[in-house]
């Protein structure tokens, strides 16, 4: 299963206009969005649409996206927003035809922006309504401001609250942590490159689970039904390992991922999806014992979509990435979100499978939770009438970390105080 | 006939309740003590009423059984950042031809102090009158004196009613009546801080798990009383990101390691995580473990300082800093409040007599609790408050 005949191996992935294959686009909105499309690095990442939208022509004519849109001429005559996220929504509201087609026949929206922007923060969530509206899944990885840029951070996390409302999951990447993300004398450089890499790694996992066949499949339809409610908390990590013990490595990594310890990141996960790629020595046995080990450590819910993939390039190396979301319950809106090429991906030309079919059963995962649940179109126990976006703090099990609980933030001048104060001024632990 | 008190803190983390009894020669004894681990409650706010309601029934169940007791009634200790204090003022000027200040003319100046409503959905918990003026001058008691003009002044503080008829509602429910409602800054300055202290001038500081309570006096009286978002869970969640680890490890880190002053020895040592060396365990340096606390420490410090604005002045605080609650037991923190109060801070001790068990930092509001109800009941058949000038007027004036 070498990288060469890849594209022998699955003819249902991406190559002309076979309506059963899973389309994949990852749009970056904004400055920082298209700054981070540009940044991409992952292999096949040429089979995924990749598409810049902004208002601002400069910003567009630099990125090296293959699709670039332009919006809002007449509202800012080529130039950016000026950070007035108000403007940018109106703009993008004018043109969403223009967004219609861009996400017609779209399965899977990979939306990147940077939520503190006037574009990023006011069209992003228009994007993601948009994409699901036309029945796609919306991943979003959104860079926030520092803490201490009081006013855009407010305003970004405002956006935030509105893109929840229409992605599936949302992964924030406040600028706070970049200094975490780096080694000890990293660049400012070195660390946005690390951010960047995050995301590649997001990306690429979800797409080769999507889109190759592995040692343990899933089909698309399943991920679907996985992220088929509104988005709460999310979390999401990588690790990797080598050698002999490279798996426990791998999850000795995983669990010391700088992006698994931030504020906001939910300590638990009703909806995880596992992804393991690894060299042709990793042992079936090893691999039921690790994912176990990860759906206990992420409290995983009944949604879980695991994985796995042998990559001879790896050698003796094992990557491990996790997305969780918490489940707020199914979403308002009706939407449809079957893959738009209808019915099922894998139809009659998958080729012979070299490796045994086996699909892990999922959502079999011991839940510690009290709560009841339907096994499809989750219903969260809705306790007392509570609102959405309140978490349900009665179950001591879930721990999403310490102030989870507390709906709202610890503000003061602008600033939350349950933020770690060594996020917020800066000061880089090394561990 | 001695006469039973109790005494109680809804904590963050823990809910204390103490007994304790006075005999007829006025000596105090505590004949019962308890706590327990709160769950329902957030940065002094409560969240679960059950849970915490459970929690402090049991609390108050244990302490009667040790004590061989049952309360009826108790003192209970109010904290949470609902709560705001503010000057009231008020001046009339002397009515009487003769030129001496009668009570009518307090009641006026009192009247005029009053005239502030508390905004929707909240009342006043506290009011603590300063030294009232004539022409200027403090004076213990203006009645009968010659002048022109009075001043009351008062630092009074308000409350989400919703909040404050939670814990109101937390005693009823075990059908336990309140004798009175104490800020919790205010209750552990009376056990840390004694008189002279507070006439030289002192700011003390009640660290908790979930708010730190601040008090400030001036000549003995109460300026300044505030309510900080921050504790030692704080820490604890700093710890468990930066760290990153499960919050229970984080805590045992931080009361085996803990520390608020960073110092050069720290890169070099490395600690195991979990301590057993399973699976998942691993090492951090000290230096991350200190470096985490000190920002965070040092940021509550300067919260502080910057609320108390132009209160914190040294020529004005003889009695200094002094620090207290269960968070404030972090090794050097009282090195680190110096340096960013710019006034000599330690850590308090409690008065001689009060057994090393019961005598911890994390203990201050609750036996504050208790001092202060010593106070209150006095002498025997007698209220302090019918009696002394202070009673006199409170009554009249409605407070």
């Amino acid at each position: 299963m070498s990288q060469d005949n890849f594209l022998d191996m699955c003819p249902t992935y991406k190559s002309g206009m076979d309506g059963s294959q899973i389309r994949a686009k990852v749009i970056g909105v904004g400055g920082a969005g298209i700054s981070l499309i540009d940044g991409l690095r992952f292999d096949n990442f040429d089979a995924v649409d990749n598409l810049a939208l902004d208002v601002d022509l400069r910003t567009l004519s630099d990125s090296l996206a293959s699709e670039k849109v332009s919006f809002g001429r007449r509202h800012t005559r080529g130039m950016g927003t000026g950070g007035e996220f108000a403007l940018a929504r109106r703009a993008i509201e004018e043109e969403k035809d223009l967004l219609r087609k861009q996400l017609d026949g779209v399965d899977l929206v990979f939306l990147l922006a940077g939520l503190g922007g006037g574009t990023g923060g006011g069209v992003a969530p228009v994007v993601a309504r948009i994409a699901r509206e036309s029945g796609a899944l919306v991943f979003a990885f959104t860079p926030m401001p520092f803490s201490w840029e009081k006013s855009r951070h407010a305003q970004a996390e405002e956006c935030l609250k509105d893109l929840r409302k229409h992605a599936n999951a949302v992964v924030p990447l406040p600028n706070d942590s970049l200094l975490q993300m780096g080694g000890d004398d990293a660049t400012a450089l070195e660390c946005f490159a690390e951010a960047s890499r995050n995301v590649s790694r997001g990306i690429s996992a979800i797409c080769k689970l999507v889109f190759q066949k592995g040692m343990i499949d899933v089909d698309f339809a399943h991920l679907n039904r996985a992220f088929n409610h509104r988005a709460g908390r999310t979390l999401f990590g990588y690790g990797s390992g080598r050698g002999q013990d490279a798996l426990r490595e791998a999850l000795r990594s995983l669990m010391v991922c700088p992006m698994l310890h931030l504020p906001d990141v939910s300590k638990a996960a009703d909806t995880l999806v596992i992804f393991i790629n690894g060299g042709p020595g990793m042992g079936m046995s090893a691999l039921q014992t690790i994912s176990e080990e990860i759906r206990k450590e992420f409290k995983a819910g009944e949604h879980v979509v695991f994985g796995a993939h042998i990559d001879e390039n790896l050698g003796d190396q094992v990557e491990i990435t996790v997305l969780g979301v918490t489940d707020l319950g199914p979403i308002s809106s009706t939407v449809d979100v079957a893959p738009s090429s209808g019915g099922e991906i894998l139809n009659a030309t998958t080729p012979t499978k070299t490796s045994h079919p086996s699909r892990l059963v999922v959502g079999q995962a011991k839940k510690t939770k009290t709560k009841t649940e339907k096994t499809t179109g989750s219903q969260k126990k809705q306790t007392l009438g509570v609102s959405q976006n309140t978490f349900d703090f009665m179950e001591d099990e879930n721990q999403r970390g310490i102030f989870d609980n507390v709906p709202d933030r610890n503000l003061y001048d602008g600033e939350d105080l349950d933020v770690p104060a060594y996020l917020r001024r800066g000061v880089k632990i090394s561990i | 006939m001695s006469k039973i008190i109790g005494a109680v803190e809804i904590g963050t983390s823990q809910a204390k309740v103490l007994i304790g009894e006075v005999s007829e020669t006025q000596t105090l004894s505590i004949v019962g003590m308890s706590s327990r681990a709160n769950e329902g409650m957030r940065k002094g706010e409560i969240l679960d009423f059950r849970n915490v309601a459970s929690c402090v029934h049991s609390a108050i169940e244990a302490a009667e059984k040790m004590s061989g007791t049952t309360i009826d009634s108790i003192y209970l200790a109010q904290t949470g950042t609902h709560l705001q204090g503010m000057v009231l003022r008020g001046s009339a000027n002397v009515a009487s031809s003769d030129g001496r200040v009668t009570l009518a003319d307090l009641q006026r100046a009192a009247d005029e102090a009053r005239r502030r409503q508390p905004s929707e959905g909240r009342s006043y918990v506290h009011h603590v009158r300063m030294p009232i003026l004539l022409d200027g001058r403090p004076v213990e008691d203006p009645v009968g004196l010659i002048g022109q003009k009075v001043e009351l002044i008062y630092w009074s503080i308000d409350g989400e009613n919703a909040a404050i008829q939670k814990n109101l509602d937390v005693a009823s429910s075990y059908s336990l009546d309140i004798d009175d409602l104490i800020l919790s800054s205010v209750a552990s300055s009376t056990i840390v801080a004694g008189q002279d202290v507070r006439r030289a001038g002192a700011l003390v500081i009640d660290m908790g798990a979930g708010v730190t309570d601040i008090a400030l006096y001036r000549h003995g009286n109460l300026a300044y009383t505030g309510v900080v978002s921050v504790g030692g869970d704080h820490v604890t969640g700093d710890l468990s990101m930066g760290l990153r680890v499960h919050e229970p490890y984080a805590e045992e880190l931080k009361l085996e390691y803990g520390k608020a002053l960073p110092d050069e020895a720290d890169s070099g040592e490395e600690v195991w995580i979990i301590g057993n060396q399973t699976i998942g365990d691993r090492k951090v340096t000290r230096k991350a473990i200190t470096d985490i606390i000190h920002v965070r420490i040092v940021e509550l410090f300067e919260i502080i300082s910057k609320e108390l604005g132009e209160l914190l002045d040294p020529k004005e605080m003889g009695g200094g800093v002094i620090l207290t609650g269960g968070a404030s037991k972090l090794p050097g923190i009282e090195v680190v409040a110096s340096k960013v109060l710019g006034v000599p801070v330690r850590k308090g001790n409690f008065p001689v007599g009060i057994s090393p068990e019961i005598a911890k930092p994390e203990n201050a509001s609750v036996l504050g609790l208790l001092h202060y109800a010593l106070e209150d009941h006095g002498l025997p058949g007698e209220s302090p408050k019918e009696t002394s000038f202070l009673g006199k007027i409170g009554g009249f004036l409605g407070m």
